[in-house]
């Protein structure tokens, strides 16, 4: 499927999808952007300009805790974990987007 | 850690992350099978501005750091311009509640915390030498003695002295009187401080029969030379000699004291300078690195015992003292200031306590808004919080217009106690801004925290109905409390500054034994040097004198080493008729006047005549104490006084009269034995005294040109009526009683307007009450008696917790009192009278005010 243009990504989804990819297990910047691009298979990709300053965001709102390691091949990278406020949040805006989309469905499916 | 340092570490981590991104997508590129250089631009293109994102990243912080501040400082804000008036009064309280105390703080700062304004103050001591039997109250040391100290003490890294002298200077086209500080070697080095133009003395001018040399101060540079920056090839002529100036020292640099215009240097090896029981210099040491003042102290008189078995006459009979230069510098003011910081502190807690008081009544009446906040889902804590930061954003801006009083207090300061020490330190800094700032955080807590806790007290079940209509308030006793705690704290205050009051007016009133009024005082510039020829000075001096005796206008004229009434005396042992008795010493104050000093001073002579000069013999007079303690009353005249520990080189002097008692020695000093001594030269520049018909001051002119005609290349300086040097001398006990009278008074003040809130406020909220009760037919005096009563019962009660404080506090003031004790009664019924008073009068308004609710209309209201 071809990508899905950056304006076609709702506003506050990229927060969602990070803390969802995060979740899965600690992973730095870039890794981030591997795995939305990979999961959504090259749906989403996400641009550098909008996903650090997010990071910061969510590390300042205290949903990701985040700190510098050595990964493979003895690089310096910062990685990124989700902190239990942040599974808190990350519960709540699922939640909230299984509504969204299911009633957004529910009105796509309505006959004419 | 600084915010932008944080910025900066942030900026970089940030950087360290994008390259690590830009590495990754690299590494897969080769990966996929690019060369190395093609997949890092590849690389590059696909992550784009990196300044953009680091730009971006940078914005999240800034935006979440200046979200928050701005809130607050809004909803801050909003609340200032819904209650100016409220608002005005806390800010202005605190503005002056802080004012005052940083000022207070600000002294304390540069007076007493500060080191010295040498490098490594806290190493530099004073040193004292004293006669071990108490004969002597002379400490000034021998040049021999100081280089012995210098050389043997290992303690200190040097140590050197000073004497002060007065020289007439005359390159200028009058004779100006200048003060020089003969210093001893080392005096700069010791110090730790070089001169801003030119150079310290060197070793040949530190050498008798070396080359001249003077060093000026930068204010004496500025006043004479206009800060010319030749001045270096100037000289000066002093007498006979015509000196070069080598250096001019720092403005800062006022050391021994702010009157010294030059420094030259006295050699240890001339041949004036070799006799031990010389006593010329104050003599300043400093330690060694690391070494405390005791060892210091140990070392020293190790060292003195050593001379003591060289030289056995006289350094056996001496012993040392060491006292950190600062402490003899600032004297007793510290206790002074700690004492007005103490009261001033007091103040502020009023004003902290009127503040809480006043929130207390407006959160009361905030119930329903903070209801409101509840339903929405704030939680306690962020309510609090929001309660506090108004308070906060309140107490700052009073913290900043705290800063602009305390910036004028310390103007004020310099005026009012231009004589105490280290006065010109004291100016507005950085420390006293940060104090002001963190006085106003601190003040805030301590005021909002209570009300704001007690506002949100019920939670979110405490429901919008319990504001609503019909019911009677509930009680709020802590408001009560926060009054009578201000009445307290004001009544402290005031009892404080009564007891210091009463003691300076009976400072004023008390019978000197001497006649201050219509005396003028001066001196004619003189040096040591002329001290060589005796007979000369001796002669000069009482031709000036019969000079001034026959100038139209002046009463009587006589010359003294110290001022009557003046802090200061010179006791020494003394023998009598050439005995001395071990059982029982006789100690006085030898004071040196000329013949005709008693009458000048009006102080009666009450047996035998006045004392006469002559080159040979000595007469003198003894006071009516000295008479009666030491030598049976009226047939002291006739016996012969002669100093016990100089008697080989003093001459024996003849008591001719006995005088009355005087307080020479200050006029808050019990009058003691004293031995005026005839002689109209003790120093070649004595204390003129000159009894004039009228305004002394109006005769100061005449004078001058008089001594002038005299002496016409002396000058004539320090000239002023005695009046003013008596009130002069006490500078600190009337800076210290009129600072703490004012506050005080803001203290009564203060607790007035809380009482007067706190009632206005109770009357307000309880009109639906007494409109009930008159329905009902209660006379409004009942009324009025109520409300009266409630205010006057917990201002007796703070008033009589204030006078037990007062009276357990009053022991702080002993030693600063003069014929009023701690205990006064007078001052404590005035205290308790007053406050009474002034507190029924705040009291009786909105009482009043209460009686005469109208019953029909405030009903209606509801």
């Amino acid at each position: 499927m071809a990508p899905l243009e950056k304006t076609d990504l709702l506003q506050g989804t990229l927060d969602l999808l990070i803390l969802k990819v995060v979740a899965l297990g600690p992973v730095h910047g870039y890794g981030i952007a591997q795995r939305i691009r990979q999961i959504s298979q090259d749906v989403l990709q996400v641009q550098q300009g909008s996903l650090y300053p997010a990071l910061h965001r969510l590390e300042k709102r205290g949903w990701l805790a985040a700190e510098w390691g050595e990964s493979e091949n003895a690089r310096q990278a910062k990685f990124y974990r989700l902190s239990a406020k942040g599974r808190r949040q990350l519960a709540s805006e699922e939640q909230t987007w299984n509504r969204l989309a299911g009633a957004v469905g529910l009105i796509l499916l309505a006959e004419q | 850690m600084a915010w932008w340092k944080r910025g900066v570490q942030r900026d970089e981590a940030v950087d360290r992350e994008i390259a690590d991104h830009v590495a990754r997508l690299t590494a897969e590129y080769i990966a996929q099978g690019m060369t190395p250089g093609e997949a890092r631009r590849r690389a590059s293109v696909e992550f784009g501005g990196r300044e953009q994102v680091k730009q971006a990243v940078r914005e999240v912080h800034l935006w979440a750091l200046g979200e928050a501040a701005l809130f607050q400082l809004e909803a801050a804000w909003r609340f200032l311009r819904k209650a100016p008036g409220f608002s005005l009064a806390v800010i202005l309280t605190l503005a002056l509640g802080i004012g005052a105390n940083s000022a207070v703080f600000s002294a304390i700062d540069a007076i007493v915390l500060r080191p010295l304004a040498f490098p490594h103050g806290d190493e530099l001591m004073r040193i004292y030498q004293h006669d071990a039997h108490g004969r002597d109250a002379n400490t000034f040391v021998a040049p021999q003695r100081l280089e012995d100290w210098n050389r043997l003490a290992t303690t200190f890294a040097g140590i050197t002295g000073y004497y002060k002298d007065d020289l007439s200077e005359m390159s200028g086209p009058l004779p100006e009187k200048i003060t020089e500080a003969l210093v001893a070697p080392r005096f700069l080095t010791v110090l730790g401080v070089a001169p801003v133009l030119g150079r310290n003395f060197s070793a040949e001018e530190e050498h008798w029969g070396g080359p001249n040399a003077v060093l000026i101060s930068y204010a004496f540079w500025q006043r004479r030379f206009h800060g010319d920056p030749e001045v270096l090839s100037r000289k000066l002529r002093i007498s006979s000699y015509t000196i070069p100036i080598v250096g001019v020292m720092p403005r800062r640099f006022v050391y021994p004291d702010r009157d010294v215009d030059v420094w030259a240097s006295s050699a240890p090896d001339a041949p004036f300078a070799q006799r031990r029981d010389e006593t010329w210099f104050s003599v300043i040491g400093r330690m060694k690195p690391g070494v405390t003042v005791s060892e210091a102290a140990a070392d020293l008189a190790t060292v003195q015992q050593q001379l003591g078995r060289q030289y056995p006459k006289p350094d056996a009979e001496l012993t040392t003292e060491v006292q950190p230069l600062k402490a003899t510098v600032i004297g007793d003011i510290g206790k002074s200031l700690w004492l007005l910081y103490g009261s001033v502190s007091l103040l502020l807690l009023i004003a902290c306590s009127n503040i809480a008081a006043l929130l207390l009544a407006r959160t009361a009446g905030r119930e329903h808004e903070i209801a409101i906040r509840y339903s929405l889902g704030a939680s306690r804590c962020s309510i609090v919080l929001q309660l506090l930061s108004e308070v906060v954003g309140l107490s700052l801006l009073g913290g900043v217009a705290g800063i602009g009083v305390a910036a004028a207090a310390a103007k004020g300061f310099h005026l009012l106690a231009e004589q105490l020490p280290r006065a010109n330190e004291v100016h507005l800094n950085w420390a006293v801004a940060g104090y002001s700032l963190a006085c106003a955080v601190a003040t805030a807590v301590l005021c909002g925290l209570y009300p704001a806790l007690r506002a949100t007290r019920l939670g979110p079940a405490s429901g919008l109905a319990a504001g609503s209509r019909g019911q009677v308030s509930s009680r709020n006793p802590m408001q009560w409390i926060l009054v009578g705690v201000q009445v307290t704290l004001a009544v402290m205050l005031l009892t404080g500054a009564g007891l210091l009051l009463r003691s300076l007016n009976t400072l004023g009133h008390v019978d000197a034994g001497f006649d201050a009024s219509h005396v003028l005082t001066l001196q004619v510039s003189g040096s040591w040097g002329e001290t060589s020829n005796m007979p000369a000075v001796v002669q000069r001096i009482d031709r000036t004198l019969d000079g001034l005796r026959a100038l139209p206008g002046v009463e009587a004229a006589a010359t003294a080493a110290m001022l009557p009434g003046v802090p200061g005396k010179y006791q020494v042992e003394i023998k009598v008729d050439g005995r001395i008795d071990p059982t029982r010493r006789v100690l006085a104050d030898v004071r040196t006047v000329s013949p005709g000093y008693l009458a000048t001073m009006r102080i009666p002579l009450l047996a035998g005549g006045d004392c006469k000069q002559a080159l040979n013999t000595l007469d003198v007079v003894v006071n009516r104490t000295f008479a009666n303690l030491y030598l049976g009353g009226s047939g002291a005249v006739g016996h012969t006084l002669e100093n016990a520990l100089y008697s080989d080189f003093q001459m024996k002097g003849t008591i001719r009269g006995i005088a009355g008692d005087a307080r020479e020695e200050g006029l808050n000093e019990a009058p003691m034995p004293i031995v005026y001594s005839c002689f109209s030269a003790p120093n070649p520049f004595p204390n003129y005294l000159i009894r004039t018909n009228g305004d002394p001051m109006a005769m100061a002119d005449a004078i001058r040109k008089r001594i002038h005609t005299l002496e016409p290349s002396r000058s004539v300086y320090a000239v002023m009526p005695l009046e003013q040097h008596l009130s002069d001398a006490f500078t600190e006990d009337r800076v210290r009683t009129m600072l703490l009278t004012v506050f005080a008074l803001s203290a009564v003040a203060l607790a007035c307007i809380g009482l007067y809130g706190t009632l206005s406020y109770l009357v307000r909220r309880r009109q639906r009450e007494v409109g009930v009760r008159l329905a009902l037919g209660a006379m409004r005096t009942q009324i009025v008696g109520r409300f009266l009563l409630q205010g006057l019962r917990v201002v007796a009660l703070g008033c009589a917790a204030g006078i037990v404080a007062a009276a357990g506090l009053s022991r702080l003031l002993r030693g600063m009192l003069f014929g009023v004790s701690p205990l006064d009664p007078f001052t404590y019924a005035s205290v308790a009278g007053l406050i009474l008073a002034v507190a029924a009068l705040a009291c009786c308004v909105p009482a009043v005010r209460a009686a005469f609710v109208e019953p029909v209309k405030v009903l209606r209201e509801e």
